[in-house]
């Protein structure tokens, strides 16, 4: 051999890459057995509470059986209107970026800027909702708790319609244009069917985002334990709900906290799922 | 484009089979119409762009404009002032953000180096069929509402550090000068390491993705030129592909902070809301995110409200200007890798 | 069969009496596989020391997968696998117990795209260096110029030997990357299509550089460029479909081919 070596160097060095080797394969199962943890408790404790009454009870005072129905009829409700409010917002938005502005200055700073309140503190959005809604309305409401998630979802929408709609060939925009076909046609009709998959990927996970959203509610939409569906007064939601009764001293309301859980958990997770295999369909196609 | 003398030939062609077209005037006046739909449609997507901008505004006036009673009493001195109380409407937030900043960096701490073994990991050491399920099985741990985290850790983890972790760490370290101070108990469970902790399992997703995308995106004959020069794996993953990933990981890193700086529910469960700074990590404490979610409905009187509003404002400000870093950082590396 | 478009200088290559040669690299009845797919067939070929050998063929032909078998670089992957027999001066380096790290401390490699790593021109060198050997700070630093002026890159690079690998010129980094395979005092060095990214006057003190080195080490290229492998050459291989078809002498082959096929890629109507 004529490149020498120093045996106990490579020694050491073959030491030094088995322990750190082992180290990424222990980092890992640490990771994951977190996972497994969580969701294994979660099953267990949420489960056992799982029966058709959480679904079709109202929130009992401590001490009674009861269910979950207003705080998930509030959620659903506060849910889908925030996503009728943030989704258009964040379509046309993210449509001036990628089709009409896609290189000047204004979309650089909207894209900076969005980028930053995709990660901001939701308090901090339930704050700015208590001062403009609450405050001046003098009361809180569901339409707070509403507007609240909108500004959430908002984000994530902008995102992804501009990343899929600049996914989308110029080649298939000039075949519009050489029809006569002019620019908005040319959006909605082509553009928005070409990236449909991945804009509805979009708000499927802006749902699966806001559905575990607690602080926001906090003080716009507040609490309610009776049934009501007027939304210009406080209205239920299941984290909420979760909040109260899971650091609260009663036995059943911790109970209904897990089950609570449970469900956000699974509608957050199939959620997740189907956006997934939307996106992996439309990478195969 | 104004209509012609003769009709186009293809017309002539159709209106000799007996097949309606449009003549040309009529065309005319359809793009017209749509033309101006055009330009409002234009208007309407700008407008929604700006909309965005103004969200932001919004924020940040309300922000300032909700906090000015809090900040005319007490000033600058708000920010280093411990004393918490409703009744005497005294309030200094000194508390607040030590343990905001303190679990944010014990999160850090824990998750940046066991993140970056598992993009190691990941990309190194992971059997192919095994790759996707893994990193999914990760990102899920990013997609649990923190309000689970948050139960989860009130009811299991707690208690669990309480009976199990915490004597140990306390006897463990109960000797040495300077380490008794900071793990002295005694062991509630809750308390601003057990927040820490579970911070860095929330934040360890973001970190891993991060690093692993950029991993992937270092150029195999990289790798290549350092394997064929006889390194281990170990050794490539050290001196090649981190130190070219470096900014890559740097802005997933903050991101990752940013995440856990804002991060409300799973804390405010377990840190044990004592507007205190404590020399003990194993005490509780609180963090701005927490003592608005516990506070602010019971909040009575202006002045108690605007600083609570007012450490929203200190909160964001921390948080944007570590989220804007990040995104630079990001900005520059796909500026790097595009040209 | 003359050949006019190619001029083989004679000096060079005159033609080695058999006792000079000495067979250091020696493959037999190796066959490589994709997954199902088997990308080289039956290949038998010798690698004489202090010669170079060059493979050309068409592209996908296989040159470069053969070339990737001799330092096992084809490991890193899953689902390419090689049998059949390569030995080193002995050793079979295909078989399980051959340890990697120390096989490319004896092959090295030089890429198609220059590769420094992400670091100062003086640390890539040094880097290599430091794997194998623990020296003093003023060794290191003559080993580093050593390398250095044996790859015809110390007289540009000297005073900025701090500077980041990645500042140089395309061709300088290629002579950075050879310096750095060089420092780690290997047998064999393998060059895989060197020059297909640089610039003619680069590539003319490569194959400069190519020939000097000859005579210290064992020389194996790639290369889709007739002429390079003419002009820088000893042997070469004429490889097709994954197959070894013709291996002779670089005069005998250029000037002289026993093989139709070979005879036809030579003269350009296929490739």
């Amino acid at each position: 051999m004529a490149a020498t070596f120093q045996s106990s160097l490579y020694a050491s060095r073959r030491r030094r890459n088995r322990i750190s080797m082992g180290l990424a394969f222990a980092a890992t199962a640490f990771g994951l057995s977190w996972l497994v943890l969580i969701l294994a408790v979660l099953l267990w404790e949420g489960f056992s509470g799982l029966s058709l009454s959480v679904f079709t009870e109202m929130t009992p005072p401590p001490g009674s059986a009861g269910g979950l129905l207003n705080p998930i009829a509030g959620s659903l409700i506060m849910t889908t209107i925030a996503v009728l409010i943030g989704t258009p917002l964040g379509i046309l938005a993210g449509t001036y970026m990628a089709e009409y502005g896609r290189y000047d200055r204004l979309t650089t700073v909207v894209r900076f800027i969005n980028d930053i309140l995709l990660s901001a503190p939701s308090i901090v959005v339930g704050l700015f909702v208590y001062e403009v809604m609450v405050a001046q309305m003098g009361h809180f409401s569901g339409w707070a708790g509403a507007v609240s998630l909108a500004v959430i979802v908002v984000p994530v929408v902008v995102r992804t319609t501009e990343d899929m709609l600049i996914l989308v060939p110029d080649t298939l925009r000039e075949a519009a244009a050489s029809i006569g076909l002019p620019r908005s046609l040319m959006i909605t009709k082509v553009a928005y069917r070409a990236a449909r998959a991945g804009m509805v990927t979009g708000v499927l996970l802006a749902i699966a985002r806001i559905s575990g959203e607690t602080a926001p509610l906090l003080f716009t939409a507040l609490n309610n334990q009776f049934w009501s569906l007027n939304l210009n007064a406080p209205v239920a939601s299941l984290p909420v709900v979760i909040f109260q009764f899971a650091l609260s001293p009663y036995h059943d309301w911790q109970k209904l906290a897990w089950t609570g859980a449970l469900i956000i958990t699974l509608a957050v997770l199939a959620l997740s799922i189907i956006a997934r295999t939307l996106a992996a369909q439309r990478k195969t196609s | 484009m104004q209509p012609t003398g003769r009709p186009p030939v293809v017309d002539v062609a159709l209106q000799g089979r007996g097949i309606a077209v449009a003549d040309q005037m009529d065309r005319a006046k359809v793009l017209q119409r749509l033309r101006l739909g055009d330009a409002a449609y234009r208007h309407l997507t700008r407008a929604a762009a700006i909309t965005v901008l103004v969200i932001l505004g919004g924020i940040i006036i309300s922000l300032v404009w909700g906090s000015l009673p809090a900040l005319r009493a007490f000033g600058i001195s708000f920010l280093y002032e411990e004393a918490w109380n409703p009744v005497t409407e005294k309030f200094g937030a000194i508390a607040p953000i030590y343990g905001t900043i303190v679990t944010s960096v014990i999160a850090m701490l824990i998750a940046v180096p066991v993140g970056l073994f598992i993009a190691v990991f990941l990309t190194e050491l992971c059997p192919m069929w095994l790759r996707r399920p893994v990193g999914i099985a990760i990102e899920l741990l990013a997609g649990i509402p923190s309000i689970i985290y948050g139960i989860w850790g009130l009811f299991v983890f707690a208690p669990f550090l309480q009976q199990h972790v915490q004597p140990f760490i306390i006897s463990l370290f109960g000797e040495i000068p300077v380490l008794s101070n900071l793990f002295a108990g005694p062991p509630y469970g809750i308390g601003i390491l057990t927040a820490g902790l579970i911070l860095a399992i929330m934040v360890l997703p973001f970190v891993t993705s991060i690093s692993r995308d950029v991993f992937e995106a270092v150029p195999p004959v990289l790798k290549e030129a350092a394997y064929g020069l006889g390194c281990t794996t170990w050794e490539v993953c050290r001196y090649v592909v981190l130190p070219y990933a470096r900014v890559g990981v740097i802005g997933g890193v903050m991101l990752g902070l940013g995440r856990a700086l804002g991060e409300t529910m799973a804390v405010t469960f377990v840190i044990g809301n004592a507007h205190r700074i404590s020399g003990s990590l194993l005490a509780p404490g609180t963090t701005i995110s927490a003592t608005i979610a516990n506070e602010f409905t019971e909040a009575v009187g202006d002045l108690y409200t605007s600083a609570l509003i007012a450490l929203g404002l200190i909160l964001f400000v921390i948080t944007f200007i570590v989220l804007a870093a990040a995104r630079l950082m990001l900005m520059r590396l796909n500026a790097r890798v595009g040209g | 069969m003359s050949v006019a478009a190619i001029t083989v200088p004679a000096v060079s290559h005159a033609p080695s009496s058999a006792e000079d040669l000495s067979e250091k690299i020696s493959i037999r009845d190796l066959n490589f596989f994709y997954g199902d797919n088997r990308a080289l067939k039956d290949i038998n070929v010798p690698l004489y020391q202090g010669k170079v050998t060059a493979f050309i063929g068409p592209s996908g032909c296989g040159k470069s997968t053969l070339l990737r078998i001799l330092n096992r670089m084809y490991d890193l992957y899953p689902n390419q696998r090689a049998t059949g027999h390569v030995r080193i001066d002995n050793d079979d380096i295909l078989s399980p117990s051959q340890d990697l790290n120390l096989l490319r401390a004896k092959v090295g490699m030089v890429f198609q795209k220059p590769t420094p790593f992400p670091m100062t021109i003086f640390e890539n060198i040094a880097f290599g260096i430091r794997l194998y050997e623990r020296l003093a700070k003023s060794e290191l630093e003559d080993r580093v110029r050593h390398a250095l002026e044996r790859a015809a890159l110390w007289e540009e690079v000297k005073n900025k030997l701090n500077a980041n690998g990645l500042s140089l010129s395309g061709g300088q980094q290629q002579r950075l990357c050879i310096a750095r395979t060089v420092a780690v005092r290997p047998e064999v060095i393998l060059f895989d299509e060197p020059c297909s990214a640089l610039d003619p006057i680069s590539t003319a003190k490569i194959e400069e550089l190519i020939d000097e080195l000859k005579d210290d080490y064992t020389i194996a290229i790639v290369t889709h460029n007739m002429q390079q492998a003419a002009r820088v050459s000893d042997f070469t291989a004429f490889m097709y479909l994954g197959e070894l078809v013709e291996f002779g002498e670089t005069t005998q082959i250029f000037t002289n081919p026993n093989d139709r096929r070979t005879q036809d890629y030579i003269t350009g109507r296929f490739g």
